[in-house]
């Protein structure tokens, strides 16, 4: 009987619009167990995900409860003891129900039979999700944190014996993500459920029984977190700069292949990544920032709000926030899904109405419509989504960015090439955003809200799902356009340990400024954290 | 086929109808098509601006204006002026045909000769020109018979046309093609978006994920749809009935039937068309495409089927719009019903194209990522 939860990968090949996505995966999980998939952009977890759920076509076998299916037609029989949750926040959520609506959708779909004993068990996964008050709110109307909670449950209704779920929590704030994980923990110590999940966070990826780490379709090693961290440490140096040619480096680590006379540091998963690339030759060039054409001794305060408020009905998405943005600072703003971030840099983008406060760029004060206009040509604003044209290629792109801003043609193909050469797309420059990896695509967003040399950069969760590397590299980049720039850098992300980078958090609570203060002096104030992302959730509790 | 699972898709795809409003092109679409094609389309001509130079001035031209001066079909006004200047009327677009009735039109008619009138007739619209023609050549026809019983045939050398005959009304012949058209166009559109719609936002997932059969998911999208427009079968008959004032010689019971099935027809085209793209604005415009163009040319409207030759009679035949407009003249005009083989015939062939439009769509359904 022990045979009987086992799931049985054997030799799994997934070809993707000609292209190999994964290659001869093979994986043996055991009842209750939980993996963990991580690797870059494209590196075939999704296609691992999709053929395991039987919802896309592979090569090899695939054995679930003594079933065996080699198709999605011959994986229908089992789809009942799956649970697929694919990725994309709220992506299989219709917007227009509400939560209970979706709750008895999914269970009807599935032919569950609601008697009192699902009741409980529904009423225990929607009390778990913190969703029991929020029944009868429209998906759509649900902050990110809560839909992927949402969704989550869903997936849960029919108690899988399978649960898949692929990157749940990209894009979610700490709070949800301590709370999704909760909820996945109880049902599988309670169901003896199987989970794969795939994720961006190491620090979730460190808490399962094992991992895998995928790199262009292949699965290059597995084991349980602290193998896996133990395999790279004697390749982990504090920061050593130019160390040597083998060598790669993050704000705060650097990793080598041959000795270096440096102390070593305590690695996390992340090392895999960059010592993988390592070992394949895949080196990255060293950030190289030069000075922008244009002046960059502006006044030291950049940005002033006093007192920003903004209401929605009756419902109040910011109350008298303050913010100052320096000269050559970047400065964090954190937050829950939800706490009013994106209603904040859309006023200081000029995009939202301001209902109280006054607002001020490089000394003068933003009232009229005009004034909100010449805001906008101050600012580079990197979205969530990446805002591209996907059927123009990476040069026409930025061409007409340069030309939207109104910069003469040949300024604009000078300035494009040495963006390019400096933030390391060059080669890609005739590609379509859609074929790029999404790192790529991240660094040439971030050209397009330079192209016109804004004295304050805008970036909104600009790393969501992006990988280890190439997150690094960001990092090394703004740094960079700092210091060199004297640019002011407004960043809002979920990864905590991005904020250790920033020079100052801001720290946003239901719509109001609840923290303002440098990385040093928070963990002054909050002695008992070991991590960021400890003091974060100080704030929320 | 499970009925509670079906139950929970259907309502979920209503509470999504109503709640993203669509339901209000269901029902505002089919009626706005119906009132602006059954007002628009107009093949008779009434108040023809028609200028009479009577050089004759006698009894029976006099007769003769006086019979365009009470029709209907013309505003008749009799002038003294030469043919250039009537031509610059026509030029100058005040005027839309002119009558030149010859000096001794009287003397001529009476004494049994042949006599002539001129016509001139503005036929830059040449279909309006050619029924301004035929009209005047009736009027004339009419009145030779009526003023001289004892004129024998060929005093007036006129080619009659029939078009005159009037009895036949525009809306009996333009109505019940439109309810062809239209029930072939928004049930096709609304089809169209809901299985695309899934696919652009990702829910498809939760088809391709769970042990729901192709044949339910397929059912659950198309009985929402059947459904709500059930709905406009009845509707499009009363605004036909008392709004435009058509007819009703057949069968309801045929014409309810018959239009049910065509429905279906409609609904399988939109899902055919929803299982082979990928973005909403695509389904629609295909689905615009392949139901608007050959609903138009094969319902009817334009010109019968009957006269259409070579290629175009085939096409007609390969639309089911113009087998339910065979169905749907029958019941408005004709009254045979089930009685015409013809009908029977026709109404087997749009069920069968329900039948293999929806599983061509099954067929191709993938329940998998391409």
């Amino acid at each position: 009987m022990q045979m009987m939860g086992m799931l049985k990968i054997d030799r799994v090949s997934v070809t993707h619009n000609k292209r190999i996505a994964i290659k001869e995966a093979t994986l043996n999980v055991n009842e209750g167990e939980i993996i963990g998939f991580i690797g870059a952009d494209g590196a075939g977890k999704s296609s691992l995900i999709h053929a395991i759920a039987g919802v896309i076509r592979f090569e090899g076998q695939i054995t679930f409860q003594n079933s065996v299916y080699h198709s999605p037609s011959e994986a229908e029989k089992l789809k009942s003891q799956i649970g697929l949750m694919p990725q994309g926040i709220g992506l299989v959520l219709y917007d227009l129900l509400t939560v209970g609506e979706h709750l008895r959708f999914f269970a009807n779909i599935r032919n569950i039979t609601q008697d009192d004993r699902f009741n409980e068990y529904k009423s225990r996964l929607l009390r778990m999700a913190g969703l029991d008050k929020f029944v009868d709110r429209r998906a759509g109307n649900l902050s990110g944190g809560m839909m992927q909670k949402l969704s989550l449950i869903c997936t849960l209704l029919h108690r899988p014996k399978l649960l898949i779920l692929d990157e749940p929590t990209t894009g979610v704030d700490p709070l949800s993500r301590i709370e999704l994980w909760k909820i996945l923990d109880q049902i599988r110590r309670d169901e003896g459920t199987i989970v794969l999940v795939s994720t961006a966070y190491m620090q979730e990826a460190a808490q399962m029984d094992r991992v895998l780490l995928f790199d262009s379709g292949e699965i290059i090693a597995q084991g349980s977190a602290k193998e896996l961290i133990e395999s790279v440490r004697e390749m982990t140096y504090v920061l050593t700069p130019s160390a040597n040619l083998h060598s790669m480096s993050t704000l705060d680590t650097t990793y080598s292949l041959e000795p270096l006379e440096a102390e070593h540091i305590s690695p996390t998963l992340e090392a895999l990544f960059f010592v993988n690339a390592l070992q394949k030759n895949r080196l990255l060039p060293p950030v190289e920032i030069t000075p922008r054409d244009g002046d960059s001794s502006f006044a030291s305060v950049v940005m002033e709000a006093i007192g920003l408020t903004k209401v929605f009905g009756d419902f109040i998405a910011n109350e008298h926030v303050d913010i100052r943005l320096n000269r050559g600072e970047i400065l964090g703003l954190l937050g829950a899904n939800g706490a009013g971030k994106t209603t904040f840099i859309k006023m200081l983008l000029g995009l939202l109405s301001i209902d109280g406060g006054e607002l001020s760029l490089l000394g003068k004060r933003i009232e009229t419509a005009k004034d909100r206009q010449a805001l906008k040509s101050s600012i580079g604003y990197v979205s969530q989504h990446f805002a591209l044209y996907n059927d123009m290629t990476v040069r026409e792109n930025l061409l007409y960015f340069a030309l939207m801003h109104q910069i003469p043609m040949d300024t604009a193909i000078k300035r494009i090439a040495r963006y390019a050469a400096e933030l390391g797309f060059e080669e890609y420059m005739d590609a379509i955003p859609t074929e790029l990896p999404l790192g790529i695509n991240q660094r040439f967003s971030l050209a397009a809200a330079l192209l016109h040399e804004p004295v304050i950069l805008f970036l909104d969760e600009p790393t969501s799902g992006v990988d280890a590397i190439a997150r690094a590299q960001f990092w090394q980049l703004l740094v960079a356009l700092k210091e060199k720039w004297k640019i002011a850098i407004l960043i809002t992300t979920h990864y905590m340990s991005e904020a250790e980078f920033c020079d100052r958090i801001v720290l946003m609570r239901e719509g109001q400024k609840v923290a303002d203060d440098t990385i040093a002096n928070l963990y002054t104030a909050h002695p008992n954290a070991q991590t960021f992302e400890e003091i974060f959730l100080e704030y929320y509790r | 086929m499970r009925i509670g699972i079906l139950k929970a898709y259907i309502l979920k795809e209503m509470n999504e109808l109503v709640r993203s409003r669509l339901i209000i092109m269901v029902y505002l679409l089919p009626t706005m098509l119906l009132l602006l094609f059954g007002y628009g389309i107009r093949m008779e001509v009434t108040h023809a601006r028609i200028a009479i130079i009577d050089n004759d001035q006698s009894h029976l031209s006099n007769l003769l204006t006086s019979k365009f001066e009470h029709s209907k079909y013309f505003d008749a006004t009799t002038t003294f002026m030469d043919e250039g200047e009537a031509l610059r009327k026509i030029k100058q677009a005040q005027s839309d045909a002119i009558i030149i009735i010859p000096a001794a039109f009287e003397k001529r008619l009476l004494k049994g000769q042949t006599t002539q009138i001129g016509i001139y007739v503005d036929a830059a619209f040449p279909s309006r020109g050619s029924t301004m023609e035929s009209y005047v050549q009736g009027v004339i026809l009419n009145a030779a018979s009526g003023l001289i019983p004892n004129a024998t045939n060929g005093s007036i050398v006129i080619n009659q046309r029939t078009l005159f005959n009037q009895a036949m009304r525009d809306e009996d012949a333009i109505v019940p093609g439109l309810i062809g058209l239209v029930l072939l166009v928004a049930p096709a559109i609304i089809a169209a978006l809901l299985i695309v719609k899934e696919k652009e936002r990702g829910t498809i997932f939760n088809f391709y994920a769970s042990p729901l059969t192709k044949a339910e998911f397929i059912a659950a999208k198309l009985i929402p749809v059947f459904l709500l427009h059930s709905l406009n079968i009845f509707i499009l008959l009363l605004w036909a009935l008392y709004l435009f004032e058509v007819p009703f010689r057949g069968s309801f019971w045929l014409y309810w039937v018959a239009s049910e099935f065509y429905i279906l027809v409609s609904i399988s085209i939109g899902i055919l068309i929803s299982v082979i793209t990928k973005t909403q604005i695509v389904a629609v415009v295909l689905t615009v495409m392949v139901t608007i163009i050959p609903g138009f040319m094969y319902s009817g409207i334009i010109m019968p089927i009957s006269s259409m030759v070579g290629m175009s009679r085939y096409e007609a035949h390969v639309f089911p719009v113009m087998y339910y407009n065979h169905i749907l003249y029958d019941v408005f005009l004709v009254g045979e019903g089930l009685a015409s083989e013809k009908t029977q015939l026709y109404l087997v062939i749009l069920a069968l194209y329900g039948v293999i439009l929806l599983g061509l769509g099954a067929l191709w359904l993938r329940k998998e990522i391409k």
